[in-house]
């Protein structure tokens, strides 16, 4: 029997633990940690600080702070090895614990994902590659949620499109590999995008080494019994979605504060009495904090389905959540006088037994409720409806042009660059690059407005194609569906045009029931992502029919992408649908008879380059919505990240300014 | 092996029965002089190191080459390679479990001998091994540890990737012996080292030094049982202790009343014990019963795992307890089943009537007898006791009802198996013991070593177990050996491993360019089909293009940064680049890379790729870094020179920029030196911040000046005015401007703005300059300043008599009176 798949996310989650716990148990004694800045975050999705120290880690060190002391004998590095600065860091900070230490050190270094040759290159040429144990830790998928694994990977989305580093996608292999040396091969691998069909090209040749090397599993050989297949989604296919501002409220909560690793850093002042005893998720962070020290102290709050308020509430349109919060807060409020009707001792002893479960929701409701006040601040705010106003028109297709003046307005208010920058790259991403001399004049509002480093952000971004200038060239470019006459399935569209696929895939829903939406465009407040509608494309054929006004190439039985071919030759990259057959084609027929096929089936869809929680929220009402259709089909979201318009202009403006190595005698700024 | 007997070879010692077989004769040279060799043989019956021994004095032979040499013997004398030892005094002859040889020698180095034939790879010691001089050495199955001359002790537990460990420091004074508990049987599960010293023992591993406190030395031998369990001591005056290796217990004392010191103490298995002199050899069973046996010349004992193998010129034989099943089935007048049963098979040959009798009587215990006749024949080494077990336990079986057959087969399977390789032609003389603590897959690796091919691809497909292996040594050893051309040895190893799977072409191109014949090499890599197995080799042979293009082709980026850091290294900065800028993934590997940790190599790859833009970026990030406003200007300089004569479309906005950024630097600087209230520093500020900051602090006129400078859009400049005034509370100045007959902004922002700094007075007074706005909004924002009765007026004017009414609601006092004036006034008059 394949092992259960229901459970991947758990064993992965397990696997993890017990590696890294492995790891520390095998250095006998007392130790010292150091983890490279990604990872505490990471690691502590898996296991808890408390766990660590119950396994003889004394003190947890971050290695770019360079802060590493030399108080235990034994020292621990886990690192990610994938990047040679990084490496490079380990090997000094061993060379400069050898040379001062009056101890003499045992040094483990433990590769994170794996080891690799450059790793040991770097540490043979500073020549402490055989003075060090070395051991890797492979950690590469990690659930966020039981149908939610990620990579984790904090930059996938600028390494993909702005350094065009193709690990990501490399790692995102390995790990899908994992996926299929336990449960069999995708029996279909499906995608859209350059980096999509790469990864489907990995995929297919890591399964033909496996042959070559003798170490497949008999799951290498046959396709899954019960994995229907594999979406592949690159994200370039799609910008236009992430620089939406997400109206969900796990959405709202990443784009106005931040979620990383399942956790939000909220001012200490919102979480009141409730936060205080809420056991503080950042436990790794014994090393001081790199931010300096600021007059609000922030709190980590875990945000995820262990708090069954937030489970309810994450994937809500954020207009709800006040009414959502009153209802919870009136049934508590109930549940709780209960106890006055209370006789018999038995029923009081019932009361009593339920108020720990009162406590905690109370808690979690007080929480939710000062936190979603909070936001509804920024909501109101005259900017940031401005700003949401100029995206839904762009987004719905009116001219860009009528949006000029209010996009000025914003910049010479002086609103956050990101903010100005989303609606820019938003106009040039869904009407095909901005006219030369507005994208000029802008150009240089944003300098003068935000400073000329500037200049280093525009050109990061017109790398990543997200702000382009309109030239006729490209306005041919832009493909439209149907005409080619190219036969292939992996028709190349160079550019998403969102004009024609705003039509032929309903992307905007005017009209919707907000109390009970019956489409995913709810979570943009009326704008479907493409992104999940390209899914829909494989899952719910006959719903997008029914959208469609005109009949579309469909038969009951279509599968794949039929149907929906020449539509999707209008978005940018190959579409292609890889199917692939047993090594063993009687073996496998025996097993599928063997299996079945009244089972439930599983979709992974990965999101390569990052996915927004909005379509997080809207894939799961995707499932939902199979699940009522009586389709026994489950979907796994799988990503290399996750990702919002916030963190991707973090990852690309430029934080530094002209006067930023100057030392001014003068005293405090503005 | 034909003796039938099967007590032949049985001797009893205490309680117990131990046997020696004989498992070859005349095994060597009669030239060969053993006495002059250091032997060392390979645990699970493997293969024999001999070496001559440079302590003793030889005899002097003209015939013979003085050339030293390691000769690997199987344990049937068969010379199976011949290595040559050029490296000074051998400390320690050892192997590991995989048949690695290991050879310490004294200056501290060691080398590891893969494969029987001379793959070898040298290690140093390190830890003062080269100062001082290695001692001694002793093995366990995974590793060593070396005692030098001044008593440290370094241990190495890997072969793959040694890395030597110094052990906790140990007294000075005379080892006498020493021994060691491999990591597997230690609480600690890192080796530790008994030494036998003074008095008393000393127990060392990686962390301390524990004196055992034993009074009875000094020992001169100390010797560890194979289950780490016990120890066995030999005291000065000849007696021989075994006691727990936790020196808690004594289990057994002998006394071997010898006058001279035997040269080893060696356990077999783990009830007994052996001493070993030159010709002579003493038993040591439980409770210190022993056995005596002698010979004519020396004799070298080797230890295995269950057993020891004695080794003479002339024999080898083998050492064990009498296994249980055998002495069940075979000790004199026993009555258990099993032996009834299998005298009923030589009834049954004799046609006798008894042999039925003989199986109703045990019928019972049948099931038993069976298996103990099974697993009595695995035991045995000669043909025809194995045939005569099998034979008894088949006739038993075919009793018993529903027999399941699996274990008879599984057995008939395992002794083909064995006696193939028990061959004298193959010369490894497994038990059964050694052969289920070994693994088939081993044995086969065994095989592979010695280069018996043809056996070993029987036995694997007779044991069903991959064969890709054996095809890939055979072929490597083909492209060594061969000496056809190189297109007819290629031809003929692709031919013979068509269609298998699992085959490593690139580990046969390597052998191919080991021996020189890179040709055959490339042609053979070609065959590989995964490319990242490809890469290390095709940059050994310096196909760096391949190289990089194959690593491209995997996707795995360590793969391709392992090559291009390769490369980088070795070839000129120009040729890299070319190599580098037309393969994109690489490209931007490097580009990645060196932004973090070369920027210089960085500009010159912008440079000689043509990309003005991307070189200019970089040097306005260096210009960011600058200390001083004069280094930043020049960097900017710099930046703005690489863009002249560029083609990029951006070149002109970004030198535009850069030329901006500088004056704007400029006019920061000099503001900074006249003004110095501490309005803070401009330099850094944006073109917007400097005219806010300037404005805020009643510098106008400058910020003027910076408007005019930069062309600052009319719109900017009035919103930027007016959040600059409001914020420093400049009412007069905010009014002034509200003088004006028109904004470009229009007025609701004054209104706002103002508004929200909390001056409802001067806000309301924009209100009626916002003429755009529809009626009820404007009669919101005066009701925001509080002015109800205006809003009123505002109402009326518009004829609107429901806002009037509400409006009657927020007012009270004289606007209460005022609003209910305008709703009379506006009521109709009826």
């Amino acid at each position: 029997m394949a092992p259960n798949i229901d459970r991947e996310a758990e064993h992965i989650k397990e696997k993890a633990r017990k590696d890294l716990l492995a790891l520390l148990e095998n250095v006998r004694g007392k130790k010292n940690l150091v983890f490279s800045r990604d990872l505490p975050g990471i690691i502590g999705l898996f296991v808890g600080f408390s766990t660590l120290k119950e396994y003889g880690v004394e003190k947890v060190f971050v290695l770019e702070n360079g802060n590493t002391d030399s108080s235990q004998r034994n020292i621990i590095y886990v690192v990610n090895g994938e990047d040679p600065a990084t490496v490079q860091a380990v090997a000094g900070q061993v060379k400069q614990l050898q040379k001062n230490g009056n101890v003499e050190h045992e040094v483990t270094i433990a590769w994170v994902p794996r080891r690799t040759l450059v790793s040991n290159k770097i540490l043979e040429d500073e020549g402490v590659l055989g003075d060090v144990n070395i051991q890797e830790l492979q950690i590469l998928f990690l659930p966020l949620e039981n149908d939610l694994l990620s990579l984790e990977l904090s930059n996938s989305f600028q390494d993909l499109y702005l350094h065009g580093d193709k690990s990501p996608i490399y790692l995102a292999s390995r790990a899908l590999m994992q996926i299929q040396q336990r449960h069999g091969l995708f029996p279909r691998i499906l995608g859209k995008g350059h980096n999509a069909r790469q990864l489907a090209n990995l995929l297919v040749r890591a399964r033909k080494e496996l042959d070559a090397d003798e170490a497949n599993t008999p799951y290498t050989t046959m396709p899954s019994t019960s994995i229907e297949s594999l979406v592949v989604i690159d994200r370039d296919v799609d910008f236009a979605t992430p620089l939406l501002t997400q109206l969900t409220y796990e959405g709202l909560i990443e784009e106005l504060n931040g979620i990383k690793h399942n956790k939000a850093e909220i001012d200490s002042s919102l979480l009141g009495a409730a936060g205080q005893s809420r056991p503080s998720g950042a436990g790794l962070a014994t090393a001081p904090s790199t931010q300096p020290s600021r007059p609000t102290l922030k709190q980590a709050v875990q945000l995820d389905s262990t708090d069954p308020l937030y489970h309810q509430l994450r994937s809500v349109n954020f207009a709800l959540i006040g009414p959502l919060l009153n209802k919870v807060a009136r049934r508590l409020q109930t549940d709780f006088e209960g106890r006055h009707k209370a006789q018999e001792i038995n029923e009081l002893r019932d009361f009593v037994n339920k108020l720990p479960t009162y406590k905690e929701e109370h808690k979690s409701l007080a929480l939710h409720t000062n936190l979603a006040d909070d936001m509804t601040k920024h909501t109101r705010s005259e900017p940031f409806n401005r700003s949401l106003e100029v995206q839904q028109n762009i987004a719905a297709g009116t001219d860009p042009i009528y949006q000029h003046d209010t996009m000025d307005e914003l910049l010479s208010r002086d609103v956050p660059l990101p903010t100005i920058l989303r609606l820019l790259c938003l106009e040039s991403t869904i009407s095909g690059g901005l006219r030369t001399k507005d994208l000029d004049t802008f150009k240089r509002a944003i300098l003068h407005a935000h400073g000329h480093q500037h200049l280093l952000t525009l050109s990061r971004l017109e790398k990543m194609q997200l702000l382009q200038p309109r030239t006729s060239a490209s306005a041919l470019l832009l493909p439209v569906g149907g005409g080619s006459t190219i036969t292939s399935t992996s028709t190349t569209g160079t550019k998403t045009n969102y004009g024609y696929l705003r039509k032929e895939l309903s992307m905007i829903i005017e009209e919707y029931n907000e109390q009970d939406p019956d489409d995913i465009s709810y979570v943009y407040s009326g704008y479907a992502p493409l992104s999940v509608r390209i899914v829909q494309c494989i899952l719910q054929k006959s719903y997008l029919q029914h959208l469609h006004k005109s009949p579309l190439p469909l038969t009951p039985s279509s599968t794949g992408w039929s149907g929906f071919e020449d539509i999707l030759k209008s978005a940018k990259g190959p579409t292609f649908n890889v199917v692939q057959k047993p090594t063993d084609e009687k073996a496998s027929k025996a097993k599928n008879a063997l299996v079945g096929s009244g089972g439930w089936k599983y979709v992974f869809v990965m999101f390569l380059g990052g996915i927004t929680f909005a379509e997080v929220a809207a894939l799961r009402f995707v499932g939902r919505k199979l699940e009522e259709g009586g389709q026994r089909r489950k979907i796994v979201i799988c990503t290399t990240g996750m990702v919002s318009g916030r963190s991707i202009m973090e990852g690309v403006i430029e934080k530094k300014g002209l006067g930023s190595g100057i030392k001014v005698d003068s005293g405090a700024q503005v | 092996m034909t003796s039938t007997n099967p007590r032949a070879g049985w001797e009893k010692i205490g309680t117990e029965f131990y046997r020696k077989i004989s498992l070859y004769t005349s095994i060597f040279d009669p030239d060969l002089d053993l006495s002059e060799y250091v032997v060392s043989g390979a645990p699970f019956s493997g293969a024999l190191a001999l070496y001559r021994d440079t302590t003793k004095i030889t005899r002097y032979r003209s015939n013979v080459a003085n050339k030293s040499s390691i000769d690997v013997y199987s344990c049937a004398g068969k010379l199976i390679s011949r290595i040559n030892w050029e490296k000074g005094t051998i400390k320690g002859l050892g192997w590991s479990e995989d048949e690695r040889l290991l050879v310490v020698s004294e200056d501290g180095t060691f080398h590891v001998y893969s494969g029987l034939h001379g793959d070898f790879a040298p290690f140093s010691l390190g830890h003062g091994a080269e100062e001082y001089g290695v001692h001694s050495v002793r093995f366990w199955s995974h590793g060593f540890v070396a005692l030098l001359k001044n008593n440290a002790l370094v241990a190495v537990s890997s072969f793959d990737e040694p890395r030597p460990r110094a052990l906790a420091a140990v007294p000075e004074g005379e080892v006498h012996a020493w021994s060691l508990i491999p990591p597997a049987y230690t609480m600690s599960r890192s080796v530790e080292v008994l030494l036998a010293m003074q008095q008393t023992i000393f127990v060392v591993d990686v962390s301390e030094t524990e004196d055992r406190g034993l009074t009875d030395g000094p020992f001169k031998h100390v010797s560890v049982s194979p289950n780490g369990r016990f120890a066995a001591l030999y005291t000065e005056d000849g007696r021989v202790w075994v006691v727990g290796s936790d020196f808690q217990n004594k289990y057994s004392e002998y006394d071997s009343k010898a006058k001279t010191t035997p040269k080893h103490i060696y356990w077999c298995g783990n009830d007994s014990v052996v001493l070993a002199w030159e010709d002579e050899i003493h038993m040591v069973g439980p409770n210190g019963a022993a056995a005596k046996y002698y010979y004519d010349d020396i004799v070298h004992v080797l230890p295995d795992i269950d057993g020891i193998r004695l080794l003479t010129s002339e024999t080898c034989e083998f050492l064990q307890k009498v296994p249980d099943e055998s002495e069940e089935v075979f000790k004199l007048g026993a009555t258990s089943p099993s032996p009834v049963l299998y005298d009923s098979i030589e009834l049954l040959e004799k046609k006798s009537p008894k042999a039925d009798e003989n199986i109703q009587r045990i019928k019972s215990s049948l099931p038993e007898a069976v298996e103990t006749c099974i697993r009595a024949a695995g035991q045995e080494f000669g043909h025809a006791l194995q045939k005569q077990l099998l034979r008894a336990a088949s006739f038993g079986k075919s009793v018993i009802e529903l027999y399941s057959s699996d274990e008879f087969v599984d057995m008939c399977e395992t002794l083909r198996v064995l006696n193939a390789v028990r061959d004298h032609t193959i010369g490894l003389p497994l038990t059964l013991t050694q052969y289920n603590q070994l693994r088939p897959d081993r044995l086969i690796a065994r095989l592979i070593y010695r280069r018996e091919y043809l056996l070993a691809i029987k036995l694997a497909e007779f044991l069903r177990l991959p064969l890709n292996k054996i095809y890939v040594h055979w072929a490597s050893q083909k492209v060594k050996a061969a000496s056809g051309d190189d297109e007819s040895i290629r031809d003929v190893v692709v031919e013979r491993l068509k269609g298998k799977s699992g085959i490593s072409f690139e580990a046969i191109a390597r052998a191919a360019y080991d021996e020189g014949r890179g040709n055959l090499a490339t042609s053979l890599l070609n065959h590989e089909p995964r490319a990242g197995k490809q890469v290390p080799l095709l940059l050994a042979m310096e196909e760096d293009e391949v190289a990089v293009d194959k690593a491209v082709e995997s996707g795995d980026p360590d793969l391709i940064m392992f090559v291009l850091l390769h490369l980088k290294q070795k070839m000129p900065i120009a040729t890299f680049f070319r190599l580098v800028t037309s393969r994109a993934q690489a490209a931007q590997l490097i580009e990645q890379s060196a932004h973090s940790q070369d920027k210089e190599l960085l500009k010159d790859m912008y440079y000689q790729d043509d990309r003005p833009v991307d070189g200019s970026d970089l040097l306005l990030e260096e210009a960011m870094d600058q200390p001083q406003i004069q280094a930043v200007v020049d960097k900017l300089k710099l930046a703005s020179r690489l863009l002249t004569d560029a083609k990029d479309p951006n070149a002109v906005m970004h030198t535009k920029s850069l030329a901006e950024a500088t004056v704007l630097l400029k006019m920061q600087e000099s503001f900074d030196k006249d003004i110095t209230d501490n309005s803070g520093s401009y330099v850094g500020l944006s073109v917007n911040e400097t005219m806010f900051q300037l404005i805020r602090s009643g510098y106008s006129k400058r910020a003027d000046r910076v408007r005019s400078e930069f062309k600052v859009p009319e719109k900017t400049w009035w919103w930027v005015r007016l959040r600059a005034l409001v914020a420093a509370r400049l009412w007069g100045d905010v009014e002034e401007i509200g003088k004006n007959r028109k904004s470009p902004i229009g007025w609701e922002p004054f209104y706002n703005e103002v508004l929200s700094a909390g001056n409802t007075r001067l806000a309301s007074s924009f209100v009626p300059k916002c003429t755009t706005l529809k009626p009820a909004e404007r009669v919101e924002m005066w009701v925001k300043c509080g002015m109800v009765s205006k809003a009123g007026e505002e109402a009326l004017k518009a004829k609107d008599m429901n806002t009037l009414e509400q409006l009657r609601d927020k007012a009270s006092g004289p606007q209460l009176t005022e609003v209910e004036r305008m709703i009379t006034q506006l009521r109709p008059r009826r």
